[in-house]
């Protein structure tokens, strides 16, 4: 009989300007977080696979990722791996877990976040391959693609992308460990400075030091079995890996693909969603990814998040924690860990009444990838 | 980028920089099943043929996408200058500059037409509005 996967354990390290840490020492802290949040040991763990932050190299000489962490905690699983979908390698991770388990592979899988990319030298406005002879730089200029085209074709406007900036910034406030707990209205975002038109600094995610990891095991290896772990109700991916010249790549993320079909594996639509943890590198991609998961029609997710619909208190509950944008960088390992906790109940100030069903996202690599889990109490 | 190293242009949006010296901006023809794109690459994206070739294209194109970066990056891109999406005519896109024109003048479905300009040792192919003066030397300037 197959077995089933649920996801067990969650912890992470404070988020922000770490300086001092190393990458292992982070991630190694918020592994032994996650175990003992689980009730297993070090000896439980048979599974383990990477998400390497954007500051990390997924491959170090001839070392991959897992295997440079795998040293340092000195385990030998049984299954191993590092997720390579930029902004979408966290959900990802998840998602090898449970098929590995739900395979028979492993039973007890580690799925780990770390990055000191904020006190790291080093920068991301890194030249994009070859068109960086036309000074096409970082990913703040990609997505203002997207966001210029959005504005063309449905009328969106500044006023709409600062809601969801806004609406991040006003969930930080109730989350303790954020990294951004500063307020900001309407003024303060058309006062951001302009990086890449239409986008502003307040449109862009913060840059963290700080790990996270999960641990998701087989239903019958839970260390206590009268608490029952988070269920994978489903899960889904979709990528665009044609050019960026392609005709549609500015207009549509892979969520539109991913995101649907993702909502139909388990016979529900957004409007069943009780959370949405979406990731939130820009603020252009939570607007287009509203519209391809279907939480409004396309080219109104402008109107939609307009009168603090997503803010706290809103109709819908995006993001409780600030997100990229206001909790700090996880890769998405916060969005899955803030997940879990609302389906325990266990978020305090940011709990959402009664929720049963979270959707997480992923998007990474240049608008490329895309990932998704459905995720039940 | 903390460097000041000239960004890798080895591999620009045609392999044929003597064409682009010529003002011949190519793009990749495939035999088998007649498709142009845009970068040049060894396998036709849409047949998987491997029998492709070149086509001299227009130059004429419109702007699909853009953003005025207000922010530099690199000292060889003084902010401000728009990076654009450009539709050719004849069907391919490729990531380029406007120039010839206020950042502020430029918009989605403005006609362009490509322009050649030298950038550092490369010949690069970018766009100006089709209703600019034509040859104006200000254009011909080698930043972006
Ligand atoms: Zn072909």
């Amino acid at each position: 009989m197959p077995r089933k996967a649920v996801i067990t354990g969650i912890g992470h390290t404070a988020f922000g300007r770490l300086e001092g840490r190393s990458v292992r020492d982070l991630e190694i802290e918020a592994i032994r977080l996650a175990v003992a949040d689980a009730g297993f040991e070090r000896a439980d763990i048979d599974g383990l696979i990477t998400d390497p932050g954007p500051a990390q190299p997924v491959i170090d000489g001839i070392e991959p990722h897992y295997l440079a962490l795998g040293r340092q905690l000195g385990i030998d699983p049984d299954f191993v791996g590092t997720e390579v979908l930029g902004g979408a390698s966290s959900v990802s991770s998840v998602q090898r877990a449970v098929m590995a388990i739900e395979a028979g592979l492993c039973s007890v899988c580690l799925c780990v976040y770390g990055d000191t990319a904020l006190s790291a030298s080093g920068s991301f406005s890194y030249g994009r391959g070859a068109e960086a002879a036309f000074g096409f730089f970082g990913a703040t200029g990609l997505h203002a693609l997207a966001a210029q085209r959005h504005m063309a074709r449905y009328g969106t406007r500044p006023e709409h992308l600062a809601e969801v900036a806004m609406a991040a910034r006003a969930h930080a406030m109730q989350t303790p460990h954020a990294q951004l707990k500063r307020p900001l209205d309407l003024d303060g975002y058309l006062a951001s400075r302009m990086l890449a038109e239409p986008l502003r600094r307040a449109d862009c995610c913060l840059i963290s030091d700080g790990a996270a990891a999960v641990v998701v095991c087989a239903a019958d290896r839970l260390a206590d079995l009268a608490t029952p772990g988070i269920n994978v109700l489903a899960m889904g991916q979709a990528h665009s890996l044609s050019t960026i010249a392609n005709a549609d790549h500015f207009d549509q993320t892979p969520a539109a693909r991913c995101g649907p079909a993702t909502l139909a594996r388990v016979g529900v639509t957004a409007a069943d969603v009780d959370v949405a943890l979406l990731y939130d590198c820009f603020t252009i991609v939570v607007l287009m990814q509203l519209e391809a998961y279907g939480f409004c029609r396309l080219g109104e997710s402008g109107p939609f998040v307009t009168g603090g619909r997503i803010a706290p208190g809103g109709e819908l509950a995006l993001n409780p924690t600030g997100g990229l944008m206001a909790e700090g960088y996880g890769g998405g390992m916060l969005h899955v860990i803030e997940a879990v906790r609302q389906l325990r109940g266990t978020a305090g100030a940011r709990q959402v009444a009664g929720a049963r069903l979270a959707l997480v996202s992923g998007h990474g690599l240049g608008m490329n990838t895309h990932a998704s889990l459905v995720l039940g109490g | 980028m903390n460097d000041t190293a000239r960004p890798d242009t080895k591999i620009l949006a045609d392999p044929f920089p003597d064409a682009r010296r010529q003002g011949r901006l190519l793009a990749a023809e495939c035999r088998a099943c007649g498709h142009l794109f845009l970068p040049f690459g060894p396998v036709c994206p849409r047949c998987w043929s491997i029998d492709i070739g070149q086509r001299q294209m227009s130059g004429a194109g419109e702007v699909a996408t853009f953003t005025i970066y207000r922010q530099s990056y690199h000292p060889d891109f003084p902010a401000p200058y728009v990076l654009a999406l450009i539709a050719l005519a004849e069907g391919p896109r490729l990531i380029s500059n406007v120039i010839g024109c206020a950042p502020e003048q430029v918009h989605i479905g403005m006609a362009v037409s490509v322009r050649f300009v030298p950038r550092g040792d490369q010949v690069l192919p970018l766009f100006v509005p089709v209703t600019s003066p034509a040859r104006n030397p200000e254009i011909q300037g080698d930043t972006p």
